[in-house]
């Protein structure tokens, strides 16, 4: 399954041509899903890219005047667009740093026949199913900092004065990297999951047979053969964590300040609820070509290695 | 086995299962605390034993609006489903057996675009054309992620229909349309329910778009379930409430297409 999606991703990056008499009946068949996805998709990002060439605002009557590429320039002038760009790739780096290490873990400990766990496989897809943002307010309440359950815990382990998690502008991003993680750390190690259980049993065999410690043989063998698959869960992580913005919105609004804005949220902030639609529309395309970048960064990582 | 790999294996397990019941803490609260009454609710150290009150649904539920936006929610993400599965069906048959590989480059830019690259352009136009509130902007932007996630799940599951039976078909004098409405979709029937359940939780869950396109007659749960939490109180019981009545239609739809569940992630809504 992944490696489908890996190839898939592939063959779009290096497209190859072949030349063959064409045959119209697929291509009436994918007609009805091109022309929808002109509509919803092309066209908008079309006008995207028309509306952040001009100064562009709803209300008012003032027309929309072309300013051509002032709003891109003036992004790099504005401190609280370049604090969220920073503090999301500190969002994004922090996410990587948990989720995987945490759904590999998950993945290793569950790649043992053991009582209870196809139970268990099940139960780990209902944080990354569930509706983020009524997980995300149910959380809000657990971190309470005055009647919350995550300060009994904590004080059950001895911690008497645990962070004001939300708010506090230097526990806020981490706590919703924790969050985020919580959600989406089970698809890590699904992913993982399904690659442990693709490999070949012989060279394992080989390795302990030789006398191979269970480190050796983690570090020499499951991890090198597990990096396509690892890839593919980071690439999968990687766009999501940029493009975070659910659980921010409704657990903190970018704050305590603006210290938990991250670019999308700030993305929706500017145009939506500022009315710099052109602006706004700027930030959109910077978001995109960063998550683009990042992802075909990827892609070449993969080929190289 | 050894005793000493036996008892790892036994300690591997214990520790499995400690995890995972772990993760479910937020669930076991959401539920525990729909139950109880405001005074068990602010109670610390918090109560896991409490005398249990539907109070908290019947106050959900007293409130006409919520059965409203339960309504609007099921309008448009059947909607959506619905819509993405017709559009998306012929389409991946085009792929799987064609292969057509122009839509690829459209699933990838929808599973990396951020949502409001299309929201915003969707927005003003939708404002223009007088569509803000109503259903049908609300379910042609949820097509942004239903029609790719139809399309990706749909290819894998014609792909493992043998040709041969759509050969006969075609051979007997059987149309392409004919082949694939008589054929394909009888035989990737379970494919397709367990499609149209992963884009109704995808549509069910989604929260920007509904946020911007809907109104106060259009609102869907994940809008309307912030009106829970006001300027000056949180009604905390309710809250839980209605995060349970959201929530756990989707937990248990999920179980039904709990082996499908990563590959339609992967292939994902548009999820920011």
């Amino acid at each position: 399954m992944v490696a489908l999606v890996w190839r898939q991703m592939v063959q779009i990056a290096s497209p190859r041509r072949r030349v063959r008499r064409r045959n119209w009946t697929p291509d009436l068949l994918l007609a009805p899903a091109l022309v929808a996805i002109a509509a919803v998709m092309g066209f908008p990002l079309v006008y995207l890219c028309y509306m952040s060439l001009h100064k562009w605002s709803l209300i008012g009557y003032a027309a929309p005047a072309f300013v051509g590429i002032d709003n891109f320039t003036a992004l790099l002038a504005d401190d609280r667009f370049v604090q969220s760009l920073f503090r999301t790739l500190y969002f994004t780096a922090l996410g990587l740093a948990t989720n995987l290490p945490a759904g590999l873990g998950i993945a290793l400990l569950l790649n043992r026949e053991f009582f209870g766990r196809d139970v268990l496989r099940a139960l780990l897809i209902f944080p990354m199913v569930a509706t983020p943002v009524a997980m995300g307010l149910v959380w809000v309440v657990m971190l309470d900092p005055s009647l919350g359950i995550v300060r009994y815990l904590f004080k059950l382990i001895g911690v008497a004065n645990p962070p004001l998690w939300l708010s506090d502008t230097n526990w806020v991003v981490p706590t919703l990297v924790l969050v985020d993680a919580w959600m989406w750390t089970p698809m890590v190690a699904l992913i993982c999951s399904a690659g442990l259980a693709a490999l070949p049993v012989e060279p394992f065999e080989a390795a302990t047979v030789d006398g191979a410690s269970a480190w050796q043989r983690f570090r020499y063998l499951t991890l090198p053969l597990l990096m396509p698959i690892l890839l593919v869960a980071v690439m999968l992580r990687l766009m999501d964590l940029l493009k975070v913005i659910d659980i921010v919105y409704v657990m903190t609004g970018g704050g305590p300040g603006h210290a938990s804005e991250t670019i999308n949220l700030y993305n929706y902030l500017v145009a939506l609820s500022y009315d710099k639609i052109g602006y706004g529309s700027a930030v959109a395309l910077v978001l995109f070509a960063l998550v683009l970048l990042a992802t075909l960064c990827l892609i070449r990582l993969r080929r190289a290695t | 086995m050894t005793r000493g790999a036996g008892l790892r294996h036994v300690g591997r397990a214990i520790i499995a299962w400690l995890v995972v019941l772990g993760m479910m803490l937020p669930f076991l609260w959401m539920v525990l605390g729909s139950f109880k009454t405001a005074r068990d609710f602010l109670s610390f150290p918090p109560v896991w034993l409490f005398r249990p009150t539907l109070h908290n649904y019947a106050e959900v539920f007293a409130d006409n609006a919520f059965l409203r936006y339960v309504l609007n929610s099921t309008i448009v993400a059947a909607g959506s489903t619905g819509l993405g599965l017709l559009l998306g069906i012929p389409a991946a048959y085009a792929m799987a057996r064609w292969r057509r590989t122009a839509m690829g480059v459209v699933l990838l830019a929808a599973r990396m675009a951020p949502g409001i690259a299309f929201l915003i352009p969707i927005f003003v136009a939708c404002l223009e054309l007088h569509l803000v509130g109503g259903y049908t902007s609300l379910i042609a932007s949820h097509l942004i992620f239903t029609l790719p996630l139809a399309v990706w799940m749909m290819v894998g599951f014609i792909e493992a229909v043998p040709v041969e039976i759509e050969q006969a078909a075609l051979i007997d004098g059987c149309s392409v349309l004919g082949t694939l409405v008589r054929i394909v979709v009888p035989l990737t029937r379970q494919g397709i329910a367990a499609t149209a359940i992963l884009a109704f939780i995808a549509s069910w869950n989604n929260f920007l778009f509904a946020l911007v396109l809907s109104n106060d007659a259009t609102k869907t749960l994940p809008v309307a379930i912030l009106g829970y939490i006001g300027y000056n109180s949180i009604q905390w019981g309710a809250l839980m409430a209605a995060a349970s009545i959201i929530t756990i239609p989707v937990l248990a739809l999920a179980l039904c297409v709990q082996r499908y569940i990563v590959r339609g992630l992967v292939s994902g809504a548009v999820t920011g």
